[in-house]
């Protein structure tokens, strides 16, 4: 099936797939071909893809997505998000180090702009950190 | 007429100012087009969202729907974007311009206004008018904003919006048409408005999770989202281009000026040396008496 994930900045990935996880408010889901026509919401979370049937679990695909919305068809399924980052080009360190200064923001914020900013850094990051984990857990 | 020495400082500060303007011109112009190329990138985001909620109306109408819900405007929020510098020909002038004749419109018709500045240029405007209400400012917000960035507007916006303080929230920004063309435009985000687009090959037994209207929501809220960040962007490649004209006329000028005062060097040296032998001959001739 078609897989397309669309972000704010452009079209990150339009290609076939065999099986996709995705975060949504009742949980996880996993689509693979001919799933029932569903529409429904993302949450910030973790985006797997397997490319084909035989592909083993250190050979899946994670991306971190912020909120948005899906659409699944028998044969194709779309995802809009804010954005979308592959965890090849999530640096750990980084993504610490900025999840520990959104969190010192999150304590000392002068006004209601940088709380709702440190909040939404925390989210961001947390995401990324988890999605970077299950980079590590599936390649180790 | 100036002495040759005074006139050959001068032409050393044109040419010193002409090669920042120059180089500004030359930064702005890459600037430009990287900041084009990525207000074009949310074209398909916008399209699949449009899309979804055409086959939503279907299922679900949208004139409940609080982001939808058209309300006579009595409080309105004003999100203002113009640039962090300055140098950029009209460019904030125009913005500002605009947002004036908003303010006024308002303070005719009795609406009391609240604005979100975006740019140092538009926040130091705001902060010298009497009356505004500025609720937040943003500045130097990178160029290529990557989402973050700008929900926390989304956020204040929506908010402000279903709770009722607001009845409607506009946006004022610089629309860039091409590069040579760009127009400083109040559009309104919300309530939200609703476009048809032609049906996608979607079928109407989809089930929708959790509900249709929490679906509805999302992308309703994304839309919404779409519209402020595309207005980032458009205004982000329009100031980019107006500093690239504003540069290049400045470095036009300051071409012309040089000549011009080379000539005038030319003229004085060529003066002092005529000046210099007229008084060698006649000293030769008092001489020769």
């Amino acid at each position: 099936m078609n897989f397309k994930l669309v972000t704010l900045l452009g079209v990150k990935i339009d290609q076939e797939v065999y099986e996709v996880i995705i975060p949504t408010p009742e949980g996880e889901i996993a689509v693979y071909p001919s799933h029932e026509h569903l529409v429904s919401l993302a949450v910030p979370g973790a985006i797997t893809i397997r490319y084909s049937k035989d592909d083993s679990d250190d050979k899946l695909e994670h991306l971190a997505i912020s909120g948005g919305v899906v659409e699944i068809l028998h044969k194709s399924v779309k995802v809009l998000v804010d954005e979308a980052i592959h965890s090849d080009e999530i640096i750990e360190a980084e993504s610490q180090a900025a999840l520990d200064r959104a969190i010192e923001l999150r304590k000392n914020a002068a006004n209601q702009i940088e709380l709702d900013k440190a909040y939404q850094m925390v989210d961001r990051h947390q995401v990324r950190l988890k999605v970077a984990q299950l980079r590590r857990r599936h390649r180790s | 007429m100036a002495s040759t020495q005074v006139l050959k400082l001068r032409i050393r500060s044109v040419k010193n100012t002409k090669q920042i303007t120059k180089a500004m011109q030359l930064v702005a112009a890459s600037k430009m087009r990287r900041a084009q190329e990525t207000a074009k990138a949310s074209a398909p985001y916008t399209l699949a969202a449009r899309k979804l909620l055409t086959a939503l109306s279907r299922h679900t109408t949208t004139s409940n729907h609080p982001l939808f819900v058209i309300k006579p405007v009595q409080n309105r929020l004003i999100i203002v974007i113009a640039s962090d510098k300055g140098l950029a020909g009209a460019y904030n002038s125009s913005v500002v311009k605009m947002y004036a004749e908003q303010l006024q419109i308002d303070d005719k018709s009795g609406i009391k206004n609240q604005s979100i500045t975006i740019g140092r240029k538009a926040s130091q405007f705001a902060t010298k008018i009497k009356g505004t209400n500025i609720i937040g400012s943003y500045e130097d917000l990178p160029d290529r904003p990557e989402g973050l960035e700008f929900s926390t507007i989304l956020e204040t916006a929506r908010n402000k919006f279903i709770s009722g303080e607001v009845d409607a929230v506009d946006i004022i920004f610089t629309e860039f048409v091409s590069s040579i063309k760009q127009d400083v435009k109040a559009v309104r985000v919300l309530p939200a408005g609703f476009v048809a687009t032609d049906k996608s090959e979607y079928t109407d037994e989809s089930a929708y999770e959790p509900s249709a209207n929490a679906v509805l929501d999302g992308i309703a809220y994304r839309l919404i989202g779409a519209q402020i960040f595309q207005a980032l962007l458009e205004a982000r490649a329009s100031e980019h281009s107006m500093r690239m004209l504003a540069m290049k006329n400045a470095s036009d000028n300051a071409t012309d000026l040089i000549d011009d005062l080379t000539l005038a060097m030319n003229k004085a040296r060529q003066g002092a040396i005529t000046q210099e032998l007229a008084e060698i001959s006649g000293g030769v001739e008092a001489l020769n008496e």
